[in-house]
């Protein structure tokens, strides 16, 4: 991954850029300056999730996207719009990550679409190329609905269009439909009631909306790098998912927790942080301010002594990142995977997991690889296609395992002359209970028609920590209570794990199965999880419980009621 | 002409039709704590099978000496056979097929050995076949032409109740990877043409009976059917009961042998049929 060079941002520049015609170099230009826009902006994106859950990050997965399609043309040699168009496409294609990700991958490719064999893009072929992107993006859900990124996709082609009654100038189009790409991410709660339930606009529409503003912004010369410095709601603030990015230098994690004295300056003090360190974040909720920052090790208290400047430090949270990606290393190596073999005309499963336990689980089932993600690590197409590409046998079948990776996975079926089919699992239980139908030498279509019937065998309980408050389906959370989706439904919320267990299998009305099987998560010490477990078995003395390392970040358990 | 019918002890033919068709039977041996034991003669299935879940170390099975072959084809000779059809357990998964086969070549041409591909009665029902064409003079050949055609439409399929059995022996390749595999866990197997093929899984008892008793009915009309267990004879009666099939001939249970069972392990439950 590279980052792209800045474009320059001058007047003079922009005006210049607004007098060429838009050729393969210029749309590179503007891709650049669209992609740094949407990192720029992404946790903002980040933090316009529907569930309090820890979901697939819709900014970070947009902007890997966005990052892939830009470095398939970084480098490239040709300067007709339509081949460098075609190029973004097939790039977003193999990096698009979420389903927000594989939705913009298909609107990139309707784009390129409309541009085939043309030099440059002047007012109408932009329009077009809106509308073929709708047009795409529209074919490609199986089940679109509003509210969300399509809509703001259909609002922008419309907008396209009826911009050319006014003028045939491209740039003066763009600032058109940005407006509208605006005014259509705010209307999306009108349309989605989830999105009205939960106070958010579409994070895919705003994440598209970024894109487009930041080549509006590009082509004004205004800055693209000034992280604005906006304020999220605490909850967007995910400590975990920190860990993953941690650059050198940059080893402790610090976390401040803070009430401000007198009204916060928020650019000052972003401006004093950033001297100090980076992946800077600032939340917000009811007057206290969480600040997070990676520091390097000489640096650790500096953070603390400036805030304590600004206000009155409530908590203080420091970890050593590298110690604990030390750990993560050594647990990764204690525990080989073993795959299961596959032969040539077999078919083999390809299964998306989230834990290094749940990986050995479907492994010991008779996956033949294994795809690292879930809820929070969206995996792109490319990893997917990667996955069984070289596996010695033409049948492929990918257990998504979560809904957020579906679109991901029939992405990779289309880019392979292999003959695939995605199961639509919607959790890891789903996969697990598709998994148990694989007759590798049977016929394909009926195996993956007898797969897909076993999704509904079981039933799914997901056990979570809130990440912020809120209140959906009836059901009102406050952050950093425990929670638990049932079938991908919230059903309830408490203070404690084992009565958040206990509440879910009530509710699941489990009296028609057998089996309950608990995977616990990364964070759940084994002991607590057996306790839990025994707790569960006193209840039901009927029921055959079963307990799973997991090890699945941010959810203590996932639940398998068979 | 007189045919003499030889088979050996994972046959699995229930001793009345062996005592009917004069079926010569050579056991397999059972090595077990140090001693090797004369399958059905030193130990009974019931006895082997309570035993075999508190053993430390699997017990091994070996082929019968070419020796026990070679004096039973010569008996049977000395009692007036005029041709030996010797029906053996398949060939990929035992060494009783080349063991048969060395011990024939003393014969020459007279004793003809016959690849079942298939294991319990799955060549049970080959065995009857044979015996059964014996009775109607046809000639050896023929016999066999017959055989083949009858062999194509054997089926056996079972469902293991527990993997660490057939982890242990390490005869499927396909499984060696699944270790630290969730409990409860039922495999389907099929034994096919001599291979052993994975059918799916389940979990727990009753849905993998249930599943059993879905991937029977696939197969279709049936000839003959025998339900195979490895000491779940109650489970085996209600599957049969349940299956409530319409069968031309009545149908065998059976506790397989534990040459097989070894593989197995307990309460293992499958059939053994001939397609219509």
């Amino acid at each position: 991954m590279t980052t792209p060079p800045q474009p320059e941002g001058s007047p003079e520049f922009a005006e210049k850029i607004r007098q060429q015609p838009i050729d393969g170099l210029a749309l590179k230009n503007l891709t650049s300056a669209a992609l740094t826009w949407l990192r720029t902006n992404h946790e903002i994106v980040n933090a316009l999730n529907v569930f309090p859950v820890p979901d697939g990050d819709t900014g970070t997965n947009m902007v890997l996207t966005m990052q892939s399609a830009y470095d398939e043309i970084e480098n490239t040699p040709k300067f007709r719009v339509g081949e460098v168009a075609n190029d973004l496409a097939q790039g977003a294609l193999m990096g698009a990550r979420g389903n927000s990700g594989v939705i913009l991958s298909q609107l990139w490719r309707g784009f390129a679409r409309a541009l085939d064999g043309q030099d440059v893009i002047n007012g109408q072929t932009l329009a077009n190329a809106f509308a073929t992107a709708r047009d795409t993006a529209y074919k490609g859900v199986v089940r679109p609905v509003e509210g969300t990124i399509l809509t703001v996709a259909k609002d922008i082609a419309a907008a396209a269009k009826a911009a050319l009654a006014i003028t045939s100038d491209p740039f003066e189009i763009l600032e058109i439909v940005v407006e509208a790409a605006d005014a259509s991410v705010e209307y999306t709660p009108e349309l989605l009631d989830v999105l009205k339930d939960a106070g958010v606009v579409d994070a895919g529409g705003k994440g598209l909306f970024f894109i487009l503003e930041g080549m509006l912004r590009f082509s004004k010369g205004m800055s693209l790098d000034t992280a604005v410095a906006t304020v999220q709601p605490l909850s967007a603030i995910k400590l975990e998912g920190a860990m993953q990015t941690v650059e050198p230098g940059q080893d402790y994690e610090v976390v401040i927790d803070f009430r401000p004295d007198k009204p916060l300056v928020l650019e000052k003090y972003f401006g004093a942080l950033e001297e100090m360190g980076t992946s800077i974040q600032i939340g917000e909720g009811d007057g206290m301010y969480r600040m997070h920052i990676h520091v390097p090790t000489e640096k650790r208290y500096e953070p603390i002594d400036y805030t304590m400047t600004v206000g009155t430090i409530t908590k203080v949270h420091m970890e050593n990142l590298l110690a604990q990606i030390g750990d993560i290393e050594r647990d990764r190596q204690t525990q080989p995977l073993k795959l299961a073999p596959v032969e040539p005309g077999q078919i083999a499963v390809v299964s998306i997991s989230p834990g290094q336990g749940i990986a050995n689980v479907f492994a010991s089932l008779g996956a033949a690889a294994i795809v690292e993600g879930g809820q929070t690590m969206n995996p792109s197409t490319q990893d997917i296609l990667h996955a069984f590409e070289n596996l010695p046998t033409d049948k492929i079948i990918i257990l998504p395992n979560n809904k957020n990776i579906i679109l991901a996975a029939r992405a990779a079926t289309e880019v392979t002359v292999k003959q695939t089919a995605v199961i639509p699992s919607r959790s890891v239980p789903q996969g697990l209970s598709a998994l148990l139908r694989l007759v590798p030498d049977g016929d394909f279509d009926a195996v993956v028609q007898d797969m897909t019937s076993a999704l509904d065998d079981v039933q799914t309980g997901e056990i979570t920590t809130a990440t912020r408050s809120v209140e959906i389906d009836g059901v009102s959370v406050e952050e950093g209570e425990i929670i638990v989706l049932h079938n991908g439904k919230l059903i309830l919320s408490s203070d404690d794990l084992q009565d958040a267990c206990l509440g879910f299998l009530e509710k699941a009305d489990i009296e028609d199965y057998e089996l309950i099987t608990l995977f616990y998560g990364v964070d759940l010490p084994k002991t607590e999880a057996f306790r839990v477990a025994d707790v569960i078995r006193e209840k039901y003395p009927d029921h055959e419980i079963e307990v799973q390392y997991g090890g699945q970040p941010h959810y203590q358990f996932i639940i398998s009621i068979e | 002409m007189r045919i003499g019918i030889v088979t050996d002890s994972t046959a699995d033919v229930p001793p009345e039709i062996v005592a009917q068709h004069q079926i010569e039977v050579i056991p397999a041996i059972i090595v077990m704590e140090g001693k090797s034991l004369v399958d059905g003669k030193d130990i009974s299935r019931g006895e082997f099978y309570e035993k075999l879940p508190t053993l430390e170390t699997l017990p091994t099975t070996a082929a019968p000496s070419s020796g026990a072959f070679h004096s039973a084809y010569e008996r049977l000779f000395q009692e007036g056979a005029q041709a030996i059809l010797s029906l053996h357990v398949a060939s990929q998964l035992s060494g009783m097929y080349n063991t048969a086969k060395m011990a024939a070549q003393a014969f020459g041409e007279r004793v003809h050995i016959f690849d079942s591909r298939s294991v319990s009665m799955g060549l049970g029902f080959q065995v009857i076949a044979a015996a059964e064409a014996v009775t109607q003079s046809l000639s050896v050949e023929k016999i066999i032409h017959h055989l083949q055609a009858v062999r194509d439409k054997i089926r056996v399929i079972a469902m293991l109740d527990t993997l660490e059995n057939i982890r242990r022996s390490g005869r499927v390749s396909w499984l060696t990877a699944r270790i630290g595999s969730l409990l409860n866990i039922k495999l389907f197997v099929e034994v096919l043409d001599g291979a052993v093929l994975n059918l799916g899984q389940a979990r727990t008892r009753r849905k993998g009976i249930a599943h059993l008793e879905e991937l029977i009915r696939k197969l279709g009309k049936l000839e003959r059917l025998a339900i195979l267990h490895s000491n779940a004879e109650a489970d085996a009666r209600q599957l049969l009961a349940d299956l409530n099939l319409d069968l031309s001939t009545s149908p065998h249970i059976v506790n397989v042998t534990p040459v097989i069972g070894v593989h197995v392990g307990v309460n293992g439950l499958g059939i053994a049929a001939v397609l219509k």
